[in-house]
C-alpha cells in the first residue's frame, strides 16, 4: 500500500537523523487500541497491513521539540526522497506572557507528503506545569492552501495540551515505532486536549489602566495562593476529580493572568457527578483542614478548606441542567440559599502560576454570568450574596436539616 | 527614544541634501535656530506617531486573525502588505560627510546614517563601513583620540575591515591629541593626504575605499589653539561594485551560509570574515565525561556591546561541555547586530524591550531573562546565569558539574559562583580549590531554579526602585545568611571595559589583573568539604595545621609571609563586631584586592595565597574562629586613611557596582 510506503520512507527518514518520533494518529491508534494485548506481546514484525493500510489522508506523528537541533539537513535528505514538505512557524507562547520580549518563532507543524499521502508531525514544547503544548496550524499569506486538505487534520485546530506520555516500542504490520504506552487514556485524553493561552495583551492593558498592587502584603499573598492552588491541584488529580478555576480566580486569570491580589481566597469548580466522598479526608491529610461544609451532595453542595494563614480554598460543585448549569450558597446564619446560574460550557486547559489547569472554554460568558459586563473594572467590596450579577434566592433550608448543611468547624 | 537611529532601510529621505544644506546655513541665524529646531522636532514626533499607529494596527491586525481564524486554519495577517523597495539598480552613492566642532554627520543617499550633535558626547573620529555592492552600513564607530589609547582601538578596527570596503571618516570637536604616528600612518596608507599632518582642533572628513581609489577628503585648520577649524563638508559620488565581487567565495555549507549573511551585515569582526583562512564559527571542544551540567539552560544577558558578545560566545562555544542548544542570549533592546553575532554562532536570542533606565532597567532585563529562562526550559532546576563581557574558562562546565550536586542538596547555599572577588594574579593560586564566601560575587553564577522561583521573582525589586539586581540579592532579606561557593581561581574573565558601571581606570584597577583558569579537566579536590558542617571542620583542620605569621611586621609588606612554598599561615585582624571591616578594608587595599566593599568572607575569615602559600585572615573577636589566636597574639589594627586623602577618587568609584 502507497500509506505504509510512505510511512516507512518516514520512518527511515527521520531515524538516519535520529530523531525521535512517536506516533499519534487516532485513526490507527483507535485500531491498535483494540489489538492492544496482542501488539504489546508481539516482539517482531508481522507480514499484513491491518493497520498502516487502513484508508486515510495523514498519518499523524508527534516530535518533543528538545529532543532534536533543527537541523536542515533533515529538510535536504527529505527533498532527495522525494517529499515535499511544510513547515508551519508561529511565536513562542513560553514568551508570550513576558512582557517586551521578543524571541525567534518556532516550528509548530510539519508536513512531509508523497504523492497521495501525507505525515503530519506535531511538534510538542514543554512548558511551565510539567505539560507537553502543541500549537494551533495557521497558514500564512503565501502558503499553499491546497498542499493537503488541511481541514482533515487531527491536530492543529486548537492548540492542545497533553501529559508527558510514557512511550513504548511496538511492531505495527511490519513497522517499529514508538506509541503512547496507553492508546486508550491517549485518545480520551486527545479529545478534550484544547488549549487556552491566557490573553496576555488584554492583561498587559488592564496593568496600564490599573497598575499592579506591588505591596508586601499582595506579594505574598500571591506566594501564598499559589502554592495553595498547587497544593490543591495536586491533591485532586491524585484523585482524578476534574476542576477548573472558578469565581474570582478565574476571573484573574482571564483578566490579568494572575491571582488577584486582594481576593483573599482560592475559588475552584467541581461538577457533582465527579465528586467523591474521599476529597475531604484527602484535603485534610494534605494539611488543609475542613473550614465549614455547606449543603449536601443532593443539592448546592460547598466546601471551604483553611489554607496557610489567612488564604482559603473554596470549592463549589456545579449541577447540571437541560439548558444550565448552577451552584449554590448558603448564608450559615440565617440558612438561607443561594443559587448562582451559569451557561452551559465545556472544559478546556489553561496554564496559570506554572500549573496545567481547567478553566470554561466559554470563559467570557462564565465570567460575564458572574461578574456582569462590568467585570473588566476591579472592585475591592464584593458581597457573594447579592454582587453577583447571576445570584438568585433559592429559600431556606428545613430547620431540622441545618445540623447535616451548615457545618462550621 | 533615546536610543531611536535612522534606519537606511525603511525611509529615504530624497530631499534630505538640500535640506541639510539649507539647514546648516541657517543655522548660524540666531533667530532660525528655534524655528529649526521646534521643526525638527515636530518632524520627529510626527514620524514616532505613525509608525506608533503602524504598529497597534499590524497588532490588532495579528491578534484579530488568530480569533477569527481558528476555524480554516488560515492566516490572514499578512493582508497588511509590506511595501517592499523596488531593488536599487543605482551604481553610485551619493555621500556627504559634515565636520564640525558641535556636530557630525554622514548622509547616504540622502539619509542620514550618522548625526551626532549631542553635547560633551562622540568627541573624537567617527568611522562608518559601507558594503561596497549594497551601500548598506556594516559598522559605526567612535574613537576618542582625543583621549590616550583609543588610537591603538582605532587601528585595530581599520585592520580588521576587509579590503574594498568603503570608509567614512569625519571628526567632532577635537580628534588629533592622542592621534599617534601609527593611526596617521595607517590613515595615510587608506590615501589620506591630510591624516599625517592633523592637527589640534583641525576639522577632517575623508572618503575611501580600503586597498582601493579615495572618494574625497576635505580639511579645515583651526587658526588658533583657542578655536575650531571652520566646519567642513564634503560631497562626493561612491561606485558600488556586483554583490559577487563583495563577498567571498566559502564552500557553499550551513555553517558558510551563516557566516556570508553574516559577512555581508557587519564589519569589525577580523578573521571570521577572512575570504583565504575564515575562523571556524563551530568549535566542537570534546564532550565532558558524565556531565551533570549538560542539560542545564545558559542565559547569556547581553546589551548592545556585539563585539563583546561576539568573544563572549566564542569562549563560551568552546569550553569543554557545552551543549549550544541549552543557551539562550537575551539583548536588553532591538539592537540588530547583537542577534547577527547570536545568529551567526546558530544560537537562539531574544531581543527586550527596554522598559526602565539605567540599573532599574538592567535590573528588569536579569528579571525578564531569568523567568524567560525557566519558561523555556521548564524541567531545568537551575540557570547557568553569564553575560557578554566575560570570558569563560574551557573547564567551566567541568567545575559547574563537579560541584551542582552541592547546590541541589545544601540548602544553606546561594549560588555557585565562577568568580573570586579576591582572586588576583598574586593571590589565586589552586585551580582545585574551592570556598565557601558569604557575598554573591556574580559574574557567571549558577542559580537555583526553586530560589528564584519561590523567593527572588516575586519580590524583585519593581521597575520604578532604581536598584542594582545584584545589590539587592546581596541584601540580607534575600540572602538569609546562605553562602556562595567559588573557586580560587576564577573560572571567569571579566573583560569589559565599557559599561554602565565601567571604565577604564576602574577596569585597570580591579579586574586586569585578575586570575583565571586556562587548565583543561580540572579535578576539583575535597568537594564534599564544602557542605555546610564539613566546611567548619575543614576550617579548623586549617586552622590547626596554620603558622601563625610574626605580629610585630607589616602585614602590607612582602616579608610578612616567609619565602616559602605550599604551607598554611594565619593572621589576625581586628574586628570588633559581625559589620567592621576596618582593618579588613585596609589590609584589602594594600594587598591590591577588592577593597571596595567587603568580599570573599566567610564568619570573619578570609582565604588567599601569598607568595604561593595559604593565608588567612582571621577577624578578632567577631569571628568564631578566634579562638584559635594565641593568647600573646595582638590582633593586628590598621588605621583608615583621613578624610580628605581618601575623599579624591575612591567615592565615584565605590558607587560603581560590579556587575
Amino acid at each position: 500500500s502507497l500509506k505504509q510506503h510512505v510511512v516507512r520512507k518516514f520512518l527511515g527518514l527521520i531515524s538516519s537523523h535520529n530523531i525521535p518520533v512517536y506516533l499519534i494518529d487516532p485513526l490507527i491508534l483507535g485500531l491498535v487500541d483494540k489489538d492492544i494485548e496482542q501488539i504489546r506481546s508481539s516482539d517482531g514484525p508481522s507480514p499484513e497491513c491491518k493497520y498502516f493500510c487502513a484508508p486515510r489522508d495523514f498519518t499523524t506523528f508527534a516530535l518533543l521539540d528538545k529532543t532534536w537541533k533543527h537541523e536542515v539537513g533533515l529538510f535536504r535528505t527529505a527533498e532527495k526522497m522525494g517529499f515535499q514538505w511544510l513547515k508551519i512557524i508561529n511565536k513562542d507562547p513560553r514568551l508570550d506572557g513576558m512582557d517586551d520580549l521578543s524571541g525567534m518563532e518556532i516550528p509548530l507543524h510539519y508536513i512531509f507528503k508523497l504523492a497521495s499521502h501525507a505525515i503530519h508531525l506535531v511538534v510538542f514544547y514543554e512548558r511551565s506545569g510539567n505539560y507537553l503544548w502543541h500549537g494551533p496550524l495557521r497558514l500564512k499569506q503565501h502558503m499553499d492552501r491546497k498542499f493537503v486538505p488541511f481541514r482533515k487534520l487531527h491536530f492543529g485546530r486548537y492548540p492542545g495540551a497533553y501529559k508527558k506520555p510514557e512511550l513504548l516500542h511496538v511492531f505495527i504490520d511490519d513497522l517499529k515505532v514508538q506509541i503512547p504506552k496507553n492508546t486508550s487514556s491517549f485518545l480520551e485524553e486527545m479529545s478534550h486536549s484544547r488549549f487556552l493561552e491566557c490573553r496576555y495583551k488584554e492583561a498587559r492593558a488592564f496593568f496600564q489602566l490599573y497598575p499592579d498592587d506591588a505591596s508586601l502584603d499582595a506579594v505574598e499573598f500571591r506566594i501564598k495562593s499559589k502554592s495553595l492552588l498547587h497544593l490543591a491541584a495536586l491533591t485532586l488529580n491524585n484523585l482524578g476529580v476534574k476542576f477548573w478555576l472558578s469565581s474570582g480566580t478565574c476571573l484573574g486569570w482571564y483578566r490579568q493572568c494572575n491571582v488577584i491580589p486582594h481576593s483573599k481566597d482560592v475559588d475552584l469548580g467541581i461538577f457533582i457527578r465527579d465528586y467523591k466522598a474521599e476529597i475531604i479526608p484527602a484535603f485534610q491529610k494534605a494539611g488543609l483542614p475542613l473550614k465549614h461544609k455547606f449543603g449536601k451532595v443532593e443539592d448546592s453542595l460547598e466546601l471551604s478548606f483553611q489554607g496557610e494563614e489567612d488564604v482559603k480554598l473554596d470549592i463549589f460543585f456545579f449541577y447540571e441542567e437541560e439548558d444550565y448549569i448552577w451552584n449554590g450558597g448558603t448564608q450559615a446564619k440565617s440558612g438561607k440559599k443561594f443559587k448562582y446560574f451559569f451557561p452551559k460550557f465545556t472544559l478546556c486547559w489553561t496554564e496559570f502560576v506554572e500549573l496545567k489547569v481547567h478553566v470554561p472554554c466559554e470563559t467570557l460568558q462564565y465570567v460575564e454570568a458572574n461578574y456582569g459586563p462590568d467585570w473588566k473594572i476591579p472592585v475591592k467590596v464584593w458581597d457573594w450574596k447579592s454582587s453577583p450579577s447571576n445570584v438568585q434566592d433559592n429559600g431556606v433550608w428545613p430547620v431540622d436539616e441545618w445540623d447535616d448543611v451548615i457545618q462550621i468547624y | 527614544m533615546e536610543e531611536w537611529k535612522p534606519n537606511p532601510a525603511v525611509k529615504p529621505h530624497k530631499k534630505r541634501s538640500w535640506y541639510l544644506a539649507w539647514k546648516y546655513k541657517l543655522m548660524n541665524q540666531r533667530a532660525l535656530r528655534k524655528l529649526c529646531q521646534t521643526g525638527a522636532v515636530l518632524f520627529l514626533l510626527v514620524t514616532v506617531i505613525v509608525n506608533i499607529k503602524l504598529i497597534l494596527d499590524t497588532r490588532r491586525a495579528a491578534y484579530e486573525e488568530e480569533e477569527e481564524s481558528a476555524q480554516d486554519y488560515d492566516d490572514e495577517m499578512l493582508n497588511v502588505e509590506v511595501p517592499r523597495h523596488p531593488v536599487n539598480n543605482k551604481k553610485v552613492l551619493d555621500v556627504e560627510v559634515y565636520s564640525s566642532r558641535s556636530k557630525v554627520y554622514v548622509a547616504v543617499d540622502g539619509t542620514t546614517v550618522l548625526e551626532d550633535e549631542a553635547r560633551e558626547q562622540g568627541r573624537g573620529i567617527h568611522v562608518i563601513v559601507l558594503n561596497q555592492a549594497t551601500g548598506h552600513v556594516m559598522a559605526k564607530r567612535v574613537f576618542d583620540t582625543y583621549s590616550p589609547h583609543e588610537d591603538e582601538a582605532m587601528v585595530l578596527f581599520l585592520n580588521m575591515v576587509a579590503r574594498g570596503r568603503i570608509l567614512i571618516f569625519t571628526i567632532k570637536d577635537e580628534g588629533s591629541f592622542h592621534l599617534k604616528d601609527t593611526a596617521k600612518s595607517v590613515l595615510k596608507s587608506l590615501g589620506s593626504q591630510v591624516a599625517p599632518f592633523l592637527s589640534w582642533r583641525d576639522m577632517w572628513t575623508f572618503v575611501g575605499k580600503k586597498g582601493g581609489e579615495v572618494y574625497g577628503e576635505k580639511h579645515a585648520k583651526s587658526p588658533a589653539l583657542s578655536t575650531w577649524g571652520d566646519p567642513v563638508l564634503l560631497k562626493t559620488e561612491v561606485h558600488l561594485t556586483s554583490v559577487e565581487d563583495a563577498e567571498c567565495r566559502w564552500p557553499d555549507t550551513e555553517l558558510n551560509r551563516r557566516r556570508k549573511r553574516f559577512c555581508s551585515k557587519v564589519e569589525g569582526y577580523g578573521s571570521v570574515c577572512s575570504c583565504k583562512d575564515p575562523t571556524p564559527i563551530e568549535f566542537n571542544p570534546d564532550p565532558l565525561k558524565d556531565n551533570k551540567v549538560f542539560d542545564v539552560p545558559v542565559a547569556v544577558i547581553a546589551g548592545n556591546r556585539p563585539n563583546y558578545l561576539y568573544r563572549m560566545l566564542r569562549s563560551l562555544l568552546s569550553a569543554q561541555g557545552v551543549n549550544p542548544q541549552m543557551i539562550t542570549v537575551f539583548i536588553d533592546g532591538y539592537y540588530e547586530e547583537p542577534m547577527d553575532v547570536v545568529e551567526l554562532f546558530g544560537l537562539s536570542g531574544i531581543q527586550h524591550t527596554p522598559i526602565s533606565i539605567k540599573n532599574a532597567r538592567v535590573s528588569q532585563h536579569y528579571k525578564a531573562s531569568l523567568t524567560a529562562t525557566f519558561n523555556l526550559f521548564p524541567d531545568a532546576k537551575f540557570a547557568v546565569v553569564l553575560e557578554e563581557d566575560l570570558d569563560i574558562s574551557v573547564d567551566f562546565f567541568s567545575f559547574l558539574s563537579q560541584s551542582i550536586h552541592l547546590l541541589e542538596e545544601d540548602e544553606s547555599l546561594y549560588c555557585i559562583s565562577a568568580w573570586n572577588d579576591q582572586g588576583y594574579e598574586h593571590t589565586a593560586e589552586d585551580p582545585s580549590l574551592l570556598y565557601r564566601v558569604e557575598t554573591m560575587p556574580g559574574l557567571g553564577w549558577v542559580l537555583r531554579k526553586s530560589l528564584y522561583k519561590d523567593e527572588l521573582e516575586p519580590k524583585w525589586p519593581t521597575p520604578e526602585k532604581l536598584w542594582d539586581w545584584d545589590m539587592w540579592m546581596r541584601m540580607p532579606e534575600q540572602r538569609k545568611g546562605r553562602e556562595c561557593i567559588i573557586p580560587d581561581i576564577s573560572r571567569s574573565y571579566h573583560f569589559g571595559i565599557v559599561g554602565l558601571n565601567m571604565n577604564g581606570y576602574f577596569h585597570e584597577a580591579y579586574f586586569k589583573k585578575h586570575k583565571f583558569n586556562t587548565v583543561p579537566n580540572v579535578q576539583l579536590k575535597n568537594v564534599e568539604s564544602l557542605r555546610k558542617d564539613a566546611y567548619e571542620t575543614e576550617i579548623h583542620r586549617l586552622l590547626g595545621e596554620a603558622e601563625v605569621l610574626d605580629h610585630s611586621k607589616n602585614p602590607c609588606e612582602d616579608s610578612f609571609v616567609p619565602d616559602t612554598e605550599g604551607k598554611v599561615y594565619v593572621m589576625f585582624i581586628r574586628m570588633e563586631q559581625d559589620a567592621d571591616f576596618t582593618t579588613w578594608t585596609q589590609l584589602a587595599k594594600c594587598l591590591h584586592i577588592w577593597d571596595l566593599d567587603v568580599r570573599g568572607n566567610h564568619k570573619g575569615l578570609w582565604r588567599l595565597f601569598r607568595k604561593k602559600n595559604h593565608f588567612l585572615v582571621v577577624g578578632v573577636p567577631a569571628s568564631p574562629y578566634s579562638s584559635k589566636k594565641p593568647s600573646s597574639v595582638t590582633p593586628i589594627y590598621m588605621e583608615p586613611p583621613a578624610k580628605e586623602e581618601g575623599a579624591v577618587a575612591v567615592p565615584a568609584v565605590a558607587a560603581a557596582e560590579q556587575t
